[in-house]
């Protein structure tokens, strides 16, 4: 019997004692957020023995908005833009999927200079959802000076996206057949520019953050998922590859133009939060990587949009398209009846699959170690609400 | 003479009474003095009820900075907050939350309806779990159209409550 196992049957056997003795003294329970400086759209219901969290519960579902039964009624065109709004500031990864599936529904394929511009707004997207994640953990840490470092370096990378795509966060960028428009004059040299100066931050923060004794001390040993646990969770993204899992949709899978790049799948085998904290910074260090090859490589000339018309009609059939995002694979599960709209329509995100990792993780540990564990599970609670 | 007209069924309209004359008294001389303290002092509770927190996130940063205006960063408990931005979309879930936490503040209180959705609903208008509005909710002060707002739009709110405080009258 695993280790996971023994710990459901002890989650369990705790959980029957508890409403057993519900008026017990020793027992005391938490109820953190959603009016709480970390939690966010989100609600963890705790109890404590003492210092130490025997039960722990996750109630989601407060920024539900019903984007799946809300897709039925528009064409696929028209649901580009909600379908974004879940994680507005990694849009491009969240449309990405959809795009993908939409064009093999259609039966289209993008031009080759598109498939180049929609990975490197998705690889600019991972970086700007990677530094507000690396902001919000300073928070949590107490460590304001990882507050203002990320959020400032991260309107830079903004402003590049601004001028590509005409909007801070909500880029609608990719459509299906490409991307909704073409680079501006000059924006290879700016882009160039903006990911050395990043690549230079990015140094500074490791050692301002990573190496500061007062975070190994918090992290490390602390909220261990060994590999096999990991896999059986079902877990995605940093958090399966800080469990020693070399897993990477954009390497298992590749779509677009991945398979013509040269990058490594980053992991970690300490198994521990730090770890956790950790593989999203060396996965944007290998983002910037990425793009440097991607505008290395880009056509110059081309169009970047294979043009369909308004209301489209998709054949019938079903698909199932994902992508890498910055919380892991990210996914679309679409049914067509031939119509202009989706008959069905399925996100598989990320996050979902993450926050179902957070009571294994927290049974047994601190309540002090909550918000370290919380948080580098790489969680964004409005796209796994949907 | 003093316990027949004082007993515990009207103590509550004594002391109203007597909070509406001190008001009175204060308001002519102070008023001014008051209004302008307190614009300079805007604790916004830290609760999110939508996506528009990120842009929320981005205008603390060091570039848009909105604290060098009188708004503070959102880490305070509710029991010294004196603001409350609705950060976008109101579901039904969040709903009595959001009104639990308005109504748990102190007053004087103003409320700020960030984005489209907290103003109509925006695009989850036909939604089956999203109120049109947090106007419905909470009486809401001020207005910041957008989807999301821009820094700046949100800045640009702040400024409008902190006219519409200076004009009122002292609570």
């Amino acid at each position: 019997m695993s280790t996971l196992d023994d710990k459901i049957n002890e989650i369990n056997r705790l959980a029957i004692q508890i409403t057993k003795d519900n008026d017990d003294d020793r027992l005391m329970n938490l109820s953190i957020g959603p009016q709480h400086p970390g939690s966010g759209h989100f609600r963890i219901v705790i109890k404590v023995d003492g210092d130490y969290i025997v039960y722990a519960d996750p109630d989601i579902g407060y920024v539900h908005r019903g984007e799946e039964k809300m897709s039925e009624h528009r064409n696929f065109i028209q649901n580009i833009p909600h379908l974004e709004r879940p994680v507005i500031h990694d849009s491009t990864n969240i449309i990405y999927s959809y795009s993908l599936a939409i064009e093999e529904l259609i039966g289209i394929n993008p031009p080759r200079r598109g498939q180049f511009v929609r990975a490197i707004a998705a690889e600019l997207d991972r970086l700007v959802y990677t530094t507000y994640w690396l902001a919000i953990y300073g928070i949590f840490l107490g460590h304001s000076t990882m507050f203002m470092w990320p959020t400032g370096d991260r309107e830079l990378i903004i402003d590049l996206l601004e001028r590509m795509t005409g909007h801070r966060v909500t880029h609608a960028f990719s459509v299906p057949g490409g991307v909704r428009n073409d680079i501006p004059y000059n924006f290879k040299e700016k882009c160039l520019t903006q990911i050395n100066y990043f690549e230079k931050r990015l140094k500074e923060y490791e050692d301002i953050f990573y190496n500061n004794p007062l975070l190994r001390q918090r992290t490390e040993g602390v909220g261990i998922m060994n590999k096999e646990d990991a896999i059986k969770l079902g877990v995605t993204g940093s958090v399966l590859r800080a469990s020693g899992v070399p897993y990477d949709i954009r390497k298992v899978e590749p779509y677009d133009v991945y398979d013509e790049i040269d990058f490594k799948v980053q992991y970690m085998k300490s198994c521990d939060t730090f770890a956790r904290a950790y593989v999203p910074y060396l996965d944007m260090k290998e983002s910037c990587h990425i793009i440097r090859q991607l505008l290395d490589k880009m056509p110059d000339e081309g169009s970047v949009r294979e043009k369909i018309v308004g209301n489209v009609k998709a054949q019938p059939g079903e698909t199932y398209r994902r992508v890498e995002s910055g919380r892991g694979a990210l996914g679309y599960y679409i049914i067509s009846d031939g119509s202009t709209k989706p008959y069905r329509l399925k996100i598989s995100t990320g996050s979902f699959r993450n926050i179902l990792a957070l009571p294994f993780l927290l049974v047994g540990s601190k309540l002090g170690d909550m918000p370290a564990i919380y948080w580098a599970l790489n969680y964004w609670p409005i796209e796994a609400d949907r | 003479m003093l316990k027949d007209l004082v007993n515990p069924t009207n103590v509550n309209i004594y002391v109203s009474k007597l909070s509406d004359v001190l008001i009175k008294a204060v308001e002519e001389p102070l008023g001014y003095a008051i209004n302008w303290g307190r614009i300079y002092s805007l604790w916004p509770v830290h609760l999110e009820t939508g996506c528009c927190s990120v842009e929320f996130g981005a205008a603390s940063s060091p570039r848009y900075d909105v604290e060098r205006f009188g708004m503070l960063e959102a880490f305070g408990s509710l029991r010294q907050c004196d603001l409350i931005v609705v950060l976008g979309t109101v579901t039904r879930k969040m709903a009595p939350r959001l009104r639990m936490v308005y109504d748990q503040m102190p007053e004087p209180k103003y409320v700020i309806a960030m984005g489209a959705c907290a103003i109509t609903g925006g695009l989850y208008l036909d939604s089956y779990n999203v109120l049109p509005g947090a106007d419905s909710v909470v009486p809401v002060d001020v207005y910041v159209p957008g989807c999301p707002p821009r820094p700046e739009t949100l800045i640009q709110g702040c400024f409008l409550l902190q006219e519409k405080i200076k004009r009122s009258k002292i609570k």
